[in-house]
């Protein structure tokens, strides 16, 4: 109570406490996390930087080798099919999950539909799923013989006999990047929606009284409103493309004949694949190289973007 | 009020109605094809079961070894929640409420996670935990679960403290309680909301995760239910007893949909959050 005596002289945001108590709740406050964190995050990307510089089967001695993992990525024919692939999945998974979420979440905030509120928590609901229910469940729909994909295209006059839509080398890329955008485009429901509620109605009634469909009020008024949350979903799910290789590792593992495999899932069977010889030290020269590309890309989409967006 | 309904408004509807069976339908498929027998499995996608074998979902959790993989899962979850939340809380505390030399130095290190991705060191945090002896072992998982450090429980929890009034924390100050006192009978309380946030995505996290298992546990005893699902689906090919699998899958899916039907609101919100962060 005596303490509302006291007036403050400038607003302080923090307190300093100065005594033993303070130290060591510090101590146990900060010093396990910081611990851990150098233990188990900063310190194994020095490590990888310093890995990559060698030969390692992970038993035996570390050879030092200079930059020979590097020129060897060069040389690496896998290396630039997976490469490529990713480039392939970094180009239609954003695209596509971001125009299905925009019309998605454009539906849910615009159009007064009773299910709407239902369909939000529906579609957001594989977010919350594990990776391995997410691929089981897919390869389950894609499967030749019992599939619920092919039983759906026989029900509407389209017979695939069994298609093993996984094992078509021209098709199976195609196969592993729909799980991807099942999945995320519910997330970018939420996010788009969230962010064109806050657009005021009025804007909208103008249009409409001057007769704008609703494509045209989306593509004028919507989108450009919403551009800058746009532009940060679209970094995301490309960032997320390259990063990600679990759903492929579980869906097909890079197969048939390599006609999936990224560069992520790459450097994993490589150090970590089950009956093979382990290369720690090229999977590491790969890991350094996939910073690259993720810190490349980064780069590259918000200087393209920032620019259209002076437009508006 | 009523609304009018155009042609126009039914494209639309119909457009969110397909997304939305493209969502529910496949996984209400699965829940029936774990219900079947393998023979009526192999009739195709649409045969319904003539009689509900939930039998399928014992032999999942004692053949396929769901159940131990379920009781490794639950005591990882638990230890990995209660030690993460414990320290990330205090931690959160620390970094943004209480004054010391060299805070602003270890905010920004830890901040500077955001930029580190992850994948590329894959092999050398296996290696560091070889080198603990942790390997297939829990409580290596558990180590790094709960010591690792997460960037966005300090960004949820950093919001709520710092939107705490200062007075209150003062005042306590002033009446003589100590840092621990004033950290756990008014912060704590006060940041409930944020706490419960981290604890579901913590649960949903640890419960989701599966390079780190599957890099750290060989040992098929040690398995976590996502490992114990990727390699019982391995084994299929010679066993194939797929209707079993399904009920795997399905027992899989039981804790994040019970999470997310008690909670969705704060799961969408925390979602939300999450990706405002980076």
């Amino acid at each position: 109570m005596n303490s509302l005596i006291f007036k403050r002289v400038k607003t302080k945001t923090t307190l300093s406490y100065n005594n033993f108590d303070k130290y060591l709740f510090l101590l146990i406050a900060v010093g396990p996390v910081l611990a851990g964190y150098i233990l188990f995050g900063l310190f194994p990307n020095i490590l990888t930087l310093f890995y990559s510089f060698t030969r390692w089967d992970g038993i035996s001695p570390k050879i030092f080798v200079g930059l020979e993992n590097y020129i060897n990525i060069l040389k690496d024919i896998n290396m630039w099919t997976s490469l490529y692939h990713n480039l392939i999945i970094l180009i239609f998974v954003p695209v596509v999950t971001i125009i299905f979420s925009l019309f998605l979440a454009y539906a849910l905030v615009n159009k007064g539909f009773k299910e709407n509120k239902f369909y939000k928590v529906l579609f957001f609901f594989p977010n919350i799923l594990p990776a391995i229910v997410i691929t089981l469940l897919w390869s389950f729909i894609y499967d030749g013989e019992f599939g619920l994909l092919n039983a759906v295209l026989k029900l509407i006059g389209i017979d695939m006999q069994s298609f093993y839509w996984l094992a078509d080398e021209k098709i199976a890329i195609f196969a592993v990047m729909v799980p991807m955008i099942w999945v995320q485009t519910g997330f970018y429901v939420v996010i788009f929606a969230n962010a064109m509620m806050s657009i005021p109605k009025s804007l909208y009634e103008l249009a409409r009284l001057e007769g704008a469909s609703h494509f045209k009020q989306m593509f004028q008024i919507t989108i450009p409103l919403i551009w800058g949350v746009i532009k940060v979903a679209i970094i995301f799910t490309a960032v997320g493309t390259i990063k990600s290789f679990e759903y492929i590792f579980m869906l097909t593992n890079g197969g048939p004949y390599d006609s999936t495999n990224v560069i992520g899932l790459y450097m994993f069977n490589m150090a970590f694949a089950r009956n093979i010889s382990h290369q720690y030290g090229y999977a590491s020269a790969v890991g350094m190289f996939l910073f690259v590309v993720l810190v490349g890309i980064n780069y590259i989409i918000d200087r393209l973007f920032s620019k259209e967006q002076s437009q508006f | 009020m009523k609304r009018k309904f155009s042609i126009g408004d039914s494209v639309w509807r119909f457009g969110l109605l397909i997304w939305a069976l493209g969502i529910a339908f496949p996984l209400i498929w699965i829940i029936v094809m774990s219900l079947k027998t393998n023979q009526e499995f192999f009739l195709g996608a649409w045969s319904l079961p003539s009689e509900l074998q939930l039998n399928n979902y014992i032999k999942a959790w004692v053949k396929l070894g769901i159940g131990p993989s379920f009781l490794n899962t639950l005591y990882v979850l638990v230890f990995g929640m209660l030690i993460s939340v414990f320290f990330d809380t205090m931690n959160a505390y620390a970094l943004t409420r209480i004054e010391w030399k060299g805070r602003n130095f270890i905010k920004g290190l830890i901040f500077m996670g955001l930029l580190l991705p992850g994948i590329n060191a894959l092999v050398p945090l296996y290696t560091i935990m070889r080198g603990l002896g942790m390997v297939d072992s829990l409580n290596g998982l558990i180590l790094v679960y709960g010591f690792g450090g997460s960037v966005f429980d300090l960004v949820v929890l950093g919001s709520f403290m710092s939107s705490i009034p200062i007075d209150m924390e003062e005042s306590a100050h002033l009446d003589g309680a100590t840092v621990f006192k004033t950290f756990w009978h008014i912060i704590v309380p006060i940041s409930a909301p944020g706490i419960v946030t981290i604890s579901i995505f913590k649960f949903l996290t640890l419960y989701n995760d599966f390079t780190l298992p599957f890099i750290l546990l060989n040992d098929s005893k040690k398995y976590t239910i996502g490992i114990n699902m990727y390699y019982a689906n391995e084994i299929m090919q010679y066993s194939s007893n797929w209707v079993s699998l399904c009920a795997g899958i399905v027992i899989s899916l039981i804790p994040p949909l019970v999470v997310y039907i008690l909670l969705q609101k704060r799961v969408i919100e925390g979602a939300t959050l999450g990706a405002v962060k980076g």
